[in-house]
Parts: C-alpha cells; structure tokens; sequence
C-alpha cells in the first residue's frame, strides 16, 4: 500500500463520527460509490495513539452555488438568457459528498477493522488506487474461493470478487426489475462456479440459462451440462403433495368429496411412478366404488364420488396439457438435448454430480404443479444430503421467479408445497451444503421467512416501493443509502452485500454475451414480424378459406 | 387630477413610505396622521414637477438577452466588507475582511470569474498590541467607541480595496461598491477617537508618504481623504450602490439649486425641508412614487460632509469636511415592486445612460430584489459566516480562561468565569441571590 501514491481530493469537514463524515470534493475527482481514504488517529487497546487509513464509501454528492440566487433563474429562463453572457458566477459549485466509514487499516496491513475513534475534521481525503482499493476488498473476506463478478461502479479499474464459500452455504438473494441484470449476475455465477465443478440445479421457468447447453462444448469441455424436462414422478410417500394437486387443479370440492379423495388416496395402492398414470389409476378406482358404493364408502353418495372422478379427468388433462405445451417449447428447440428428469430419490447422483449444471426446464406448467415437481426434487435431494452416507455432493440450487415457488402469506398461495421444502433446504442448508439463489422480480411477493435466511444480496434497479422495502426489511447489510440508490441504477448495475462481501457495494456486472441462448433470442418482436412468413399449413388454410366461407353464405342465402 | 390621484394611489398601495408612515403612525399626532396622505402627495406632485421641468428623468432600456450578449464582454468587479460583530466582555474581537468579486463572461471558465479576499484583519481592539488601531483609553461608553472603530474599519477597508485594484492597474470596465462611495465621516470627528497604526496605513495606502505618517496624518478622516482621492482618480468609474436611502440628499440638493437659481423662495424652500423631516420623507420614498420601473434620476452633485454640522461643529476636524470630494447621486428604479436605488460615483459619469444601463441589467437579474446581483454575490463572499463568530468567540473565551487561571489568582478566575456564562451586561451590578453568603 503506498499512500503516497493516492491523489488528494478534498478535505473533511466540521463534525464527525465513528459511522460517517463529510467532505469538501474538488471538482471532478470522485463520484458516487467511490471508495476513499483519510488519515487519522486512534487510541489502540495498549492505550498507544496510531496511525490509521479510515477508509470509505461516498454514498452521496451534493453539489450547490450559494453565489447563485434562485431569483436570477427565473430572470434568465424569462428573458431567455445564457448565464454564462452575465455576470452570474458559474464556477463556484461547491460539493459536499456524504462518506460512510467502512473502517481503518494500520500501516502496510490491509485488514480492516472497526473505527472506534472519530475521523479528524479538517483532515485531506485521497483516492487510493485501484489495486490497494482491490486488495483491501477482498482482505477481509480470507476467501479461498474468490468468485469475479465484475469491477466497482464508480471505478472501472477496481475488480470486485465474491466469497464462492459463503455464496455456496449461507444463501443469497438476487432482486430487481425485469431487465436489470439478475440473470446476467446469476451466468456469472454459474460461470465462475462451473470452473470450480461446484454442482448446480437450475429451476429454469423462460429457458434464461439454456445458454450453458449451447456453450458446453466450447467453454465448459471439463463440466456436463445437462438439460432436463419434468417427468411428475411420485411415491405413495408423496400423498399430501397429491391431495394438494388434486385439489388445487381439480374443480372445488365439498367436505363429503374431500373425505371421499383422502379415503381413496389411502386406498389405492400405487408404487411409484408417472404421477400422470397414478391419477388415471385413481379415476379407475374411483369410478369402481362409484358404481358398486355399498363395498367400502357407505357414508358417502355415488354422486359425490362421480364428482371426484370429474375432478381427477380434470386434473389428468390439465397435466398432459402442461406436459404437451413443455413439449412444445423443447419442440423449438430442438438442437438441445432434453432429457426426463431422473428419480431423484432412487438416481440423485443424474441430477447433482461434481462438475455438473442441471437445468429443470419448467416452461408452460403452472405454478401447483410446477411447485409440486421442485417440493419432490428437493425433498428428495436433502434427504440425500442428510443422510449420513452423503450419494451426492453438496449443490447449489438457484430458483429462478422465486415468487412462483416461494410466495409470502399475503399471496394467498397457501399450500404451495414448495414453501415449507425450501424453508427446510434454506434453514438447515449451511449444515448439509445444500445452498439456495433465490431470484425475483418482486422481492415483496417472497416468503418472508426465506427471503430473510439469505446472509447475502444482490440488489439491481428497483423502482416498486414495496419492492425497495421489502429488499432493506429482509437485509441486515443494506443500508437506507443504498436502497435510495436502487431506482438510479442503470442495467447490469446492482448493490452486493452482506456475507459474500467486505461491506456494501455498487457493482457493475461483467456482461457474458457468449452465454445468452441463441434459441429464445433478443425479445425483438418487431423484427420478428417485419420477417413473418405464414408456415405452410396456415397458407393452406387462407387457400380454401374463402371457398369454405362462400359455401356458408350460400348456405344461408337459400334457408332464408 | 388624475396625476394626482394616481400618486394617492401609489403611496396607498404599499408604498415604503406609507408602510413606513404606518410604522411611526402610533407616535404621530391625529393632525399629523391626517394630513399625511395629502402632503406626500403635494410633496410628490411638486418634486415630480421640478424633476420634469429640470430634464432629469431618464428612461433607461433593458433587453436582457441582447444586453447580455453585448455586454459579455465587459469586466466588472464589485467590492463588500464583511465585518464579525462579535462581542463579548473584555475583548472586542473584530473580524473584518473586504471580497472582490471580479467577472469576465465571455472569458474562458479559468479566467472567467475570481473572488478574492481583498483585505483581512483578525485581532482584538482592546489589545494593545492590535494592528490597526493605536490604542487609547475610551473616553465614550465602550460600546458606542468600539461600534464606531468598527465600522470605521469597514469603511476604511473597502474603500482601500478599490484604491488597490487601481494600484495594481486592473483594466475593469466597472467597479461596484455595496454601499456608499463615500460615507459620512462625522461620526469618526468625536474626540478620543483613535488613530490607525502606522503598521495599517502602512499597509492599507502604500503610497501614503512616510514623512506623513504622524499620529494627525493617520487619524481616520486623513486616511480615508487620501483613499477616497485615489478613487476619484480612478480611470474605470467606480459606483458606489445603496440599497434603499434614509435620508434625502437628493431632493434636498434639488430644492436648494432651485432656491439658489431664485425658482423658488427661501421661505418655500425652508417650509419643505422643515414638512420632509417631519414627515419622515426619504428620496427612496419620493423616487418610489414618482419613478416608472426601467427609470433613473440624473445624478446631482452632492457634498457628504458639511461643515458646521452637529458634532463636526467646533472640531478639530471642521476645517477637513470641505477638503472631501462632492458625490453625484442619481437613482435607478429597478422594478413596480421596489424602493429605486441609490447610485453615488465621485465624478460625473462619462457615459452615464450605459452606465445605468449596466447597472440596470445587472439589477434585474435579481428580479424581486432589485438590487446589482455581482454586489449580492460579493455580499455572500465577504460575510463572516456564523460559523466563523462562533469560532471567534470560542477561541477568546478559552484564551481569556487560560489567562485568568495561570494567574492563579481566585478572583481572576472567578470574574473570568463569570464573564463567559453571563450575557453581556446581564452579570454587572447585580444583587447576590438571596441564599448568597
């Protein structure tokens, strides 16, 4: 570290404390975000006094011309007059800039500590270079596993890397509006985590990640990549999460018709399997006992029992179709290798293996089942974990629109059976390595409990209030500064904190183009309809449109 | 008529002069108070007609965004003192300092504009070793000499900052002073009042000659004649600006050249001074009535100090107040909302109608103030913040604790504590409370 490299930019003004001070900024020298440093004294434990660098964060500029009277705005924008042909004074713009204290470091020893003593007023403030700037942010993290996320907001040259280990165990949120940057930040981690063979399961709803089958190859040759679709597989151990599909997909039920689903669950007796083939068991079953009911329910009406045969066809066909729109989309795709999802709780090791990404292609199922397939995936994976001969090694699970899977109370989603699967991986997943990235777009719309067990967050641009709220009520590190800064962000732009990073800061993503999936493309529907061309079976239809049309006005001409 | 009602109207609605007439309406008696409305307005009415009938209104032009582009050009630099009144009990602190705010519009942003801090004094004036003033034993209540060396200081100080841009040969176009170009020196005649020390003249006039550097040569009005020559020799005009007159120099000047030319009769003349002091008249409170915004008065030449005159009278100093030069005065009304303000220069401007178009525009664009706004500028620069006082103050009350304890001497200390918890004046004479021993 040699300061006396470090260009001085200002000077600390009156008052000051242990947690902020101000300064005076020349002009043009430093900017919002900025890390900057000021010498001091402090008394240490020996009662000796030292000097210390206090280094800081900028969290605001103000900028003001006292010598600038408001009257004379109005008199130049009235007379359309340019300042700079008066005598107004133009150059006496006086910036103050607001510093929260990050700590001190001693002479030649960049780790950093607590101030406890008040900056000096009065004192110069440097701008430390970018490589003691880098160091000191990754000295106090002892990371043996740095992940590089990007450089500093304010200062391009300042690389800013993350703690894999804490990202790995202790859970981290990822919020901002859509077309931010959260999943330009989550490639990034999948990228640098797949260098590391760090194993990953992708809950991937829009195909965001499919990217990674594409580029395998070609940057990733020493990891698999592997591309799943659901299969609804069940076990008779699964029955709650079925009563709930059940009688969340299927019309409502009466009490008489619930008793009659539970009694038949308990029942018919089904090993294991397609959950689609269970339910066409079940409706055959029902139908049986609908038919004769005198064998086994004798409280209950056959007319009741014909409504719950209803339900279940309905629920049956609402799952092939979910299955057939899923087929569908990987139909578009078809250069990409999709397989069924292996059992996770016979075949774990298929899905999470060392140097392995598994994407769960969820695309067109809604959100019941879907939350159905990833409670049964997980569930099945942590017990894996828990057991105490461990088949398959600790893995990250990145939830992608973590509000469909996770929903707060005030959703009114009860039920989901998800929630309580992850607040179980997420509250007992430090112990046995199973790490959950929760991504969302609406912060406010997340389980409380489980948005709040993320040690670390990764905020971009948010303009919703609730949402801002909702981020700072559920982070312990980011702080009031921060969240204001949150609607100014630009794309790519986020705030990291808590346990991956030293302390809060602003972070401009490195952008990996290579990773975007050329198949979904870049949302531009315009050029996509400037190009339509009618596929050939609609041509054939506008072709015998028009004679089908005239035989219909024939037709009615003469009934009339 | 109508003239006449339109001028009721005007000094009803909100003029200063009514406002003011309001203010002082409790001590007026019922006579006064009736007939106030109707001698304003005869007073008024009759100035009106002289300023007429002697040419001497002139309508002045603005057209911001034309103006300013023509005039970008032009460097101009306007002069104010700031001065600290801090007081506390045993020292008299003074912080003075005059800023000049210099601007070139057009000229590069390095070069466009400066502020400068023209002159600074920082000391005590009870201490006997302060530079500026030699010290003497006050002969006055204290407070009354020490207000008088400030502002005589002040006085000093600005006007010693425009003689030092003319030293040191600044090509400005025009130099403004927030005030008067050349106060009233007979407060500074009173007897006891002291004189600056050769260190400040020294330092203030460095042309001043050596030879002349006696107790006499370096008495206030001495100085301040010398400071106030240079200025008149000055090859930029310089103005001095004053916000809103209380007094009525201008209409009282105008009245006794129609008096000397015969126009109108001694008695008249002596009747009307005798209804304006009564009345409380000022020119900014006739001006305000009689002026249309965008309009001037042509300056008349004014002497400041006049021989015979109250305190002056039987002073050494009498013989003096001839040797200072004669003010023009004019005034410019900058807009239907306020007070015209004064204009005072040593000489008869060159160029007035530019002259006062400058001032104008620079007036207006302060549009509510009506006031040259490079002089509200400079004003902000050259005031000593409260922070400042502050400072000041703490730094004399730790200076004077100290003293009083290394002197060891319980009393010392005692009236030293006293000193800085009580007000000023609140502790002297005061009874002990009644548990006292």
């Amino acid at each position: 570290m040699n300061t006396k490299k470090w260009k001085s930019i200002g000077t600390v003004l009156g008052e000051t404390n242990i947690s902020e001070f101000y300064f005076s900024l020349k002009n043009y020298k430093a900017k919002k975000g900025d890390i900057i440093t000021t010498e001091s004294k402090v008394p240490s434990s020996e009662g000796k006094i030292e000097e210390v660098t206090v280094w800081g964060k900028i969290s605001s500029i103000e900028s003001s011309n006292v010598f600038f009277p408001t009257e004379a705005a109005q008199e130049l924008t009235n007379e359309n007059i340019n300042i700079r042909d008066t005598i107004l004074p133009t150059t006496r713009d006086e910036l103050i800039c607001k510093v929260i204290i990050l700590g001190f470091t001693l002479k030649n020893n960049l780790k950093l500590m607590p101030l406890n003593y008040p900056v000096r007023p009065a004192a110069p403030v440097s701008y430390p270079s970018s490589e003691d700037v880098e160091a000191l942010l990754i000295s106090d993290l002892n990371s043996e596993h740095p992940l590089f996320i990007g450089s500093l907001l304010a200062r391009d040259a300042v690389k800013i890397k993350i703690d894999a280990d804490n990202l790995v165990s202790r859970h981290v949120s990822i919020f901002g509006m859509s077309g931010s940057g959260k999943t330009v930040m989550v490639r990034r981690i999948m990228d640098e985590l797949l260098k590391k063979k760090y194993p990953m399961l992708v809950l991937d709803i829009h195909g965001d990640y499919l990217g990674f089958i594409q580029k395998q190859k070609k940057l990733y040759p020493k990891n698999e990549v592997k591309l799943f679709y659901p299969n609804l597989s069940v076990s008779s151990d699964d029955k709650e999460i079925i009563y709930t599909l059940i009688d969340k997909l299927g019309n409502s039920l009466t009490d008489p018709q619930k008793d009659f689903l539970s009694s038949l669950l308990e029942k018919v007796k089904y090993e294991g399997g397609s959950l689609l083939k269970y339910i066409e068991l079940l409706v055959r079953k029902a139908r049986e006992y609908a038919s004769d009911p005198s064998k086994s329910f004798k409280n209950i009406r056959p007319a009741s029992m014909y409504v719950v045969v209803r339900s279940l066809g309905q629920v049956a066909k609402k799952l092939k179709n979910m299955e057939q729109t899923n087929f569908r989309h990987r139909q578009k795709m078809s250069k990409l290798k999709f397989e069924e999802l292996p059992d996770a709780a016979t075949e774990p090791e298929k899905i999470i293996n060392k140097g392995q990404l598994s994407i769960l292609y969820l695309k067109g199922y809604e959100n019941l089942p879907a939350s159905a397939i990833v409670s049964i995936l997980l569930e099945n994976l942590f017990k894996h974990r828990q057991e105490v001969e461990e088949e398959i090694p600790p893995f990250l699970t990145i939830i992608e629109e973590a509000h469909n899977f996770i929903p707060s109370r005030s959703e009114d989603k009860d039920n989901l059976p998800s929630v309580d699967t992850i607040r179980k991986v997420i509250t007992e997943g430090r112990k046995f390595g199973t790490g959950v990235m929760i991504i969302s777009q609406r912060p406010s719309r997340l389980d409380e409990t489980i948005a709040s067990q993320c040690n670390s967050q990764i905020v971009f641009r948010m303009v919703n209030q609730k949402d801002q709220r909702a981020t700072t009520r559920d982070s312990e590190t980011l702080s009031v500064d921060d969240s204001k800064q949150l609607p100014n962000l630009a794309n790519g732009q986020g705030i990291i904190s808590g346990q991956v990073v030293n302390f809060s800061l602003p972070v401009q993503i490195k952008f990996d183009a290579e990773l975007i999936n050329d198949d979904i493309g870049n949302e531009n529907f315009i050029s996509a309809v400037e190009n339509w061309d009618d596929k050939e079976s609609v041509k054939q239809r506008k072709k015998f449109a028009k004679d089908f049309s005239n035989i219909t006005s024939i037709d009615r001409r003469r009934a009339n | 008529m109508s003239n006449e009602r339109d001028i009721k109207n005007k000094i009803k609605s909100n003029s200063s002069l009514f406002t003011n007439f309001v203010k002082n309406a409790v001590s007026a008696s019922p006579k006064v108070q009736n007939n106030f409305l109707d001698v304003s307005t005869q007073v008024a009415l009759t100035v009106q007609k002289i300023l007429e009938d002697a040419d001497l209104i002139l309508n002045l032009e603005y057209k911001g965004k034309d103006f300013w582009s023509e005039n970008k050009c032009k460097t101009s630099c306007f002069v104010d003192g700031g001065v600290d009144k801090t007081s506390i009990i045993s020292s008299a602190p003074l912080s003075i300092r005059t800023g000049s705010y210099i601007v070139k519009p057009d000229a590069a942003d390095k070069n466009r504009e400066f502020f400068e801090e023209s002159m600074v004094f920082l000391g005590d004036l009870y201490d006997p070793k302060n530079e500026l003033y030699d010290f003497a034993e006050d002969d006055f209540d204290e407070d009354q000499m020490l207000n008088k060396k400030k502002d005589g200081a002040r006085i000093i100080f600005e006007a010693v900052t425009i003689v030092k841009h003319i030293l040191l040969n600044r090509k400005f176009d025009y130099c403004f002073l927030h005030g008067p170009i050349e106060a009233t020196v007979m407060p500074f005649t009173v007897m006891g009042f002291p004189t600056f020390t050769k260190f400040a003249v020294e330092n203030m006039l460095p042309f001043y000659s050596k030879n002349k550097l006696n107790a006499e040569a370096r008495h206030f009005i001495n100085v301040y004649l010398e400071a106030l020559n240079s200025i008149k020799k000055s090859k930029f005009p310089i103005y001095g600006i004053v916000e809103t007159s209380n007094s009525a120099p201008y209409i009282k000047n105008l009245l006794f050249n129609y008096k000397s030319k015969g126009t109108i009769s001694e008695k008249d003349f002596k009747n009307t001074l005798a209804t304006i002091k009564k009345y409380k008249i000022t020119d900014s409170h006739l001006l305000e009535i009689i002026l249309q915004s965008g309009q001037a008065i042509k300056p008349l030449e004014v002497k400041k100090q006049i021989q015979g005159f109250g305190v002056t009278s039987g002073s050494a100093w009498e013989d003096k107040m001839d040797s200072f030069p004669s003010v023009h005065i004019g005034y410019i009304k900058i807009n239907n909302h306020s007070a015209p303000i004064r204009i005072e220069t040593l000489n008869p401007p060159k160029n007035l109608i530019k002259d006062y178009e400058y001032i104008l525009a620079t007036a207006k664009l302060l549009p509510n103030y009506g006031f040259p706004v490079g002089l509200n500028v400079v004003d902000k620069f050259a005031k000593i913040p409260n922070w400042m006082s502050k400072a000041s103050r703490k730094y004399y009350a730790t200076h004077l604790l100290k003293q009083a304890i290394r002197s060891k001497d319980q009393n010392t200390i005692s009236l030293a504590v006293k000193i800085l918890s009580k007000k000023v004046r609140s502790w002297r004479n005061r009874p002990l409370g009644g548990l006292a021993r």
